[in-house]
């Protein structure tokens, strides 16, 4: 079967590359690490991909805002290709860093490069690197399909992840079904509680996509969960659990297939 | 003209930093009358309009939908105080480049310097002028490294012209000349002054200030391990040199996985597929006894970079870390003149380490924390680094005549001079102000991209040999490379933070994330290629010749020829005397236990036993995706384990396992058995979660105080337990590092000795991850196993005894070999499947262990304990190397661990409850989550979680 081809983008900071190249190619897909100056220097073209990821990390060390400093420099520099590449109805999956970058280029929530309608701010906590329980809603995010009302469990690693906006924009992304992730409780029920909701983001919101569902962003890590035994509690668990995040990684290479 | 933005949040919406320092001042300080903070950041730009200053607030500085800002105006005006604070000129603000990359991107022209600091408001009616010095002084400005801003800088470019290259008219001083020629700067004795004296008429001439300092910085205790390498005199009688007997331990147990043992950065073992595992320990107990945020950092960054400089480059895989400090409540008058409040130091350590481990991507999933009231003399701030590299790259090789000398990464600044000699010298009321340059703020991403090219470059052959600039800077990496050639190198050449360094600063400056690589001529394109590619700066410093001599140029004009013979063997070696004298400690008075709720709670918060979750949530413990084990798991994902065992190459089941021991109080008591404890409980962590004892390596680090005959004394013995362990259980020390000044004196003549600290660590490899186990309970009605010898009587040093306010003077006393035995009969057990959970014994005893161990599961348990015992020793003795291990209900302990002492001391339980009888009746019936609250509680009030 065809391989949808991966740019794992990398920059000074970014150190999440390693493990979300190693999941997309356990997904099926053929992966690139890319350095971002590369593409400026235009030894690499995003047209050649079929899926763009933006890993976790510290992008230029989170200076002023996270993922800031990578935000301008895409915005700035790569503005065309990203828009012919989305465009294309190409993927773009943005992980923790990722996601801030993705709101802070605009790309989400409304792929409107440019301008910031939503943000990520430092946790009403500090920085939490624990595992927590995600709600998947209902939405049309293609990273999540067949998973929508499961309860998951993946591992976070923040200190700016509280997600925030002004209520009228909350309310037309919760409208249009972009939210794509909750924290959870226990009990499976949305929470804004401290350690459940470990950054106090609104409406427990952890992850959304844009109105398309073919760009996602979100803080949790995905690919810290596609071994078994990458779990804290997989000796606790069924010897045939299949590990949570794998599935997104699986739906996005599937749907990249098409390309 | 600078432009100044200040960016606030918005009214109404969560300002986290001010929140957190009002907790800090609220409970840290106990200062009352700051009812509310608000922060401010503060950003500084020279060369361009106010234009474009409103340009980059609008599109970089401040987002709109939470911030606001102001050009060049005020911010926080209703607050009754507001205060900036920054880091002082010269010091190193990493964020500055990212504010000038950003203005570039876009398009901002004409910005020549840039800089951010933050604002702090605070609200309140009463607040004194007393309680602002405080909160400025204890909790938000170190004045080593930062100031208060009381108004704008005119400019932000540093200036300076080089200072000359002097000469020391060395060969006429007196000895007086000698001694003060020394003293704060170069820390050498009289005799070592002399010999440099005598070398310098040999060559008929005077030397030059590169020459004295590099000298003195190759010579330096933290350098070359005068101690370890001294003959001595133990009670009269001549003994091997420290360093001699460990080595040789290693070679007679010539253990086959090992492939490097102290020669490089780091110690190498085989691991699986061609691969090699390395670790490497350190401490930086100096830099963050006076800038612990700081200080921690460049620990944190000198041991990385001693992994990515082990062979010809490796990934570095996990980081450690271990502290030791007097307890966060210790009254502010018991803190010594010149020293910081261990509260401070404790949160700002932490705070560094998670800074620098969280940003380089390298989780930190191992360590530990200890407190004794006489760490108040300096702390003890270990961390150690572990990493990957091929086998067939794991041997260093040796630079040839005319490979150049390349620095990659960080520019060199005045920032970190005389770090070497100063982490050598005791603790003083003037350290601070004398040695404040040694420390520097770090930055780890300059470091990270430096190690993604340095990885690049090895995987294309490119390295003929690499190592870090630590200790010593240029002086130091440049000289230990070119050891059996000679090297030559042009000072001017360095790229500089700012102008103004004279030749001998740039020689020995220990600014951070700088590595020297040797690398052949015809590499050098490919190598600078990549280093640009990666935003690495490199630089060709000069090249490796084969005159056996160090030589360095500024402008055309030699500043230093020395012989490498004398300056690597010139130091003649010390003959020390030791001698340790047993002490008598009182024995505690011990009492029926009436409350034992109130017992378990008290030893369960202590200090030394509670949980530090609050800590491990602060690090990214689970970046790289490697975790097979991590540092906390079970139903509520609070319980501890005992090791952290990673998969390191994704997708194969290979593990390797970290771990680490250590208990400063034994060494108090009796250094040699309290050594053994060390190494029996940093084993024995591995070994209760899988680890094969037969297939680990380990690493030692002693943090001593100042070798006075006493101290040496009982270095001596700690030296010699390593090496009798090493000899009777196989296992070899590949790697070490001592730290021997920490000791306080003080203006009066106090004398502070801290409670001498060996750390071992431990790591290894194991064929498949699966066969491990948790210390988190699994089933209800399981049966609950110790495992292994221990006299209950040994209590001196526990827990116990310290809430009975005594030490005591009888010891766990650990026979190495009889540990072996349990150590390969627990392996068999969990190897086999045989176990669903097993802990150690250690701080806290049985009872803190079984704790744990229902904590993770949330399951109780029901104990028996035989009637001749006594219940409080048989509860809370910690003699090292015994496991509580759970078997499923049926099955048969004999069968699993044969002949090895064990005993089923009861079961698990599904009710939430401790209970314990003797003779047939209950002793005590405990609430578990009683217990939790008071185990979790020291910790999440120091780190507010």
């Amino acid at each position: 079967m065809k391989k949808p081809l991966v740019c794992v983008l990398r920059t000074d900071g970014i150190n999440c590359d390693e493990e979300t190249f190693y999941a997309f190619e356990k997904a099926g897909a053929d992966c690139r690490l890319v350095h971002v100056n590369q593409l400026r220097k235009g030894s690499e073209k995003l047209a050649s991909y079929q899926i763009l990821v933006l890993p976790g990390g510290f992008s230029y060390g989170d200076d002023v805002h996270s993922g800031k400093i990578l935000a301008v420099e895409l915005t700035s520099f790569l503005k065309e290709q990203l828009e012919a590449f989305v465009e294309a109805g190409k993927l773009v999956l943005g992980i923790c860093d990722g996601f801030q970058v993705l709101v802070r280029t605009g790309l989400l929530p409304d792929r409107n490069l440019g301008v910031i309608k939503t943000t990520l701010i430092a946790n009403d906590s500090h920085f939490e690197c624990r595992w927590v329980n995600l709600l998947l809603e209902r939405s049309h995010c293609v990273f999540t399909r067949g998973l929508e009302g499961s309860l998951i469990s993946m591992q976070v690693a923040h200190g700016e992840g509280k997600f925030f906006t002004n209520p009228a924009t909350l309310q037309e992304i919760e409208n249009r079904g972009q939210v794509v992730f909750r924290y959870a409780g226990t009990d499976g029920r949305p929470t804004v509680l401290y350690p459940a909701n470990p950054n106090g983001s609104l409406n427990a919101i952890a992850g959304i996509c844009d109105s398309t569902g073919r760009i996602m962003g979100m803080m949790p890590h995905p690919e810290r969960y596609v071994e078994r035994t990458q779990h804290p509690n997989w000796r606790r668990m069924p010897a045939d659990t299949v590990p949570h995040g794998l599935a997104i990684f699986k739906n996005a290479v599937d749907y990249a297939r098409q390309f | 003209m600078i432009q100044e933005v200040r960016v606030i949040t918005k009214q109404g919406i969560t300002d986290s930093k001010g929140e957190e320092v009002l907790y800090d001042i609220n409970y840290a300080l106990g200062i009352q009358s700051v009812e509310k903070v608000r922060t401010a950041r503060v950003f500084r730009f020279e060369g361009i309009s106010s234009e474009d200053a409103v340009y980059l607030a609008q599109k970089l500085l401040a987002e709109d939908i939470f911030q606001e800002y102001q050009i060049n105006g005020p911010v926080l005006e209703d607050a009754a105080v507001v205060l900036e604070v920054a880091y002082k000129p010269g010091v190193m603000n990493p964020e500055a480049a990212s504010l000038i990359k950003s203005a570039e991107d876009l398009g901002v022209k004409g910005l020549v310097a840039a800089d951010s600091s933050w604002s702090y408001g605070f609200y309140g009616k009463n607040i004194t002028e007393a309680d602002l010095d405080r909160i400025m002084n204890s909790l938000l400005v170190n004045a080593t490294v930062e100031y208060v801003v009381r108004e704008s800088p005119k400019t932000l470019i540093i200036q300076g012209t080089p200072g000359r290259t002097e000469v020391i008219p060395i060969r006429k001083m007196n000895n007086t000349e000698l001694l003060d020629l020394s003293r704060d700067k170069l820390f050498l004795n009289l005799e070592e002054m002399k010999v440099v004296q005598e070398y310098f008429r040999r060559i008929g001439r005077d030397a030059t200030d590169c020459e004295i300092e590099i000298i003195a910085q190759t010579w330096s205790e933290h350098c070359v391990h005068k101690t370890f390498k001294a003959k001595l005199i133990v009670d009269g009688k001549e003994k091997k040199p420290l360093f001699k007997r460990l080595k040789d331990a290693t070679e007679e147990v010539a253990h086959p996985l090992v492939l490097s043992a102290f020669v490089d950065n780091s110690g190498v073992i085989e691991f699986f597929d061609g691969m090699a595992i390395c670790g490497k320990v350190e401490t930086h107990n100096s830099p963050s006894a006076i800038e612990p945020y700081g200080g921690a950092m460049t620990g944190s960054g000198g041991v990385f970079r001693d992994i990515v400089g082990t062979g010809l480059g490796a990934k570095v895989l996990a980081s450690t870390d271990m502290f030791c400090f007097a307890p966060p409540g210790t009254p502010q008058d018991k803190i010594p003149a010149g020293c910081l409040h261990p509260h401070y130091l404790l949160r700002r350590v932490v705070a560094g380490v998670r800074d620098y481990g969280n940003r380089m991507g390298i989780p930190t999933n191992n360590g530990s924390l200890h407190f004794h009231p006489d760490f108040r003399a300096k702390p003890t701030v270990i961390v150690g680094a572990y990493g990957i590299l091929p086998a067939a790259t794991s041997r260093k090789s040796w630079p040839k005549a005319g490979d150049l000398v390349v620095t990659l990464g960080g520019r060199t600044g005045r920032d970190g001079i005389h770090g070497a000699t100063f982490s050598s010298g005791e603790m003083t009321d003037r350290t601070m102000e004398v040695n404040a340059s040694a420390v520097q703020i770090g930055n780890p991403i300059e470091e990270k991209r430096m190690f993604d090219a340095i990885l690049a470059a090895r995987d294309e052959g490119l390295i003929r040999t690499i190592t870090d600039c630590g200790a010593g800077g240029f002086a130091s990496a440049v000289g230990e490379m070119g050891s059996k050639t000679g090297a030559r190198i042009a000072l001017d050449r360095a790229p500089l933070k700012y102008p103004g360094l004279a030749p001998w600063e740039i020689l020995l400056s220990e600014s951070q994330e700088r590595m020297v690589l040797a690398v052949d001529p015809a590499h050098r394109e490919r190598l600078l290629e990549i280093c640009r590619d990666y935003n690495v700066e490199a630089t060709v410093l000069g090249e490796f010749t084969d005159d056996h001599h160090f030589t360095a140029t500024y402008e055309g004009q030699t500043v230093m020829d020395l012989d490498m013979e004398f300056l690597h063997n010139g130091l003649p070696q010390r003959v020390m005397k030791a001698a340790w004298k047993k002490p008598v400690y009182a024995e505690p008075v011990i009492k029926e236990t009436g409350d034992w709720n109130k017992l378990f709670a008290e030893v369960l918060s202590h200090l030394n036993v509670c949980s530090k979750e609050p800590i491990i949530r602060l690090y990214d413990h689970g970046v790289q995706g490697t975790n097979a084990l991590p540092p906390f798991a079970g139903v509520a994902e609070d319980g501890p384990n005992n090791a952290a065992i990673m998969a390191p190459i994704l997708g194969k089941p290979y593990g390797m396992i970290i771990s680490h021991g250590l208990n400063p109080v034994l060494n108090v008591i009796q250094p040699y058995y309290g050594s053994l404890w060390s190494a029996a409980e940093a084993t024995a962590n591995a070994v209760a979660s899988g680890a094969n004892p037969e297939e680990m390596a380990l690493i030692d680090n002693f943090i001593w105080p100042f070798p006075d005959e006493e101290s040496l004394g009982a270095l001596d013995l700690a030296v010699d337990a390593c090496v009798d362990f090493s000899r009777a259980t196989g296992m070899p020390f590949i790697s070490g590092k001592d730290s021997l000044s920490s000791t306080y004196r003080g203006r009066d003549g106090k004398v502070i000795k801290i409670p001498p600290v060996l750390c071992i660590s431990v790591f290894g490899r194991m064929p498949d991850v699966s066969r491990s186990v948790s210390a988190d309970f699994k089933e209800s009605n399981s049966q609950i196993v110790l495992v292994g010898h221990r006299n209950t009587d040994e209590m001196a040093g526990s827990v116990y005894y310290d809430l009975l306010g005594a030490v005591g003077n009888n010891l766990p006393k650990i026979d190495p070999g009889a540990l072996m035995e349990v150590f390969k009969a627990v392996y068999r057990a969990i190897h086999g499947g045989k176990l669903l959970a097993c802990h150690d014994l250690s701080e806290g005893g049985l009872a803190a262990a079984l704790a744990e161990m229902c904590f993770g599961g949330g399951l109780g348990a029901s104990i028996r304990i035989t009637g001749e015992q006594k219940a409080e020793y048989f509860l809370f003795n910690e003699t090292a190397g015994c496991f509580l291990a759970e078997i499923p209900h049926g099955a048969n302990p004999e069968t699993i661990f044969g002949d090895i002492p064990w005993a089923v001391i009861g079961r698990t339980v599904p009710e939430p409850l401790i209970t314990a009888e003797q003779s047939g009746e209950t002793l005590f019936t405990l609430n578990l989550e009683e217990l939790k609250e008071a185990w979790q509680r020291p910790m999440k009030e120091v780190f507010r979680s």
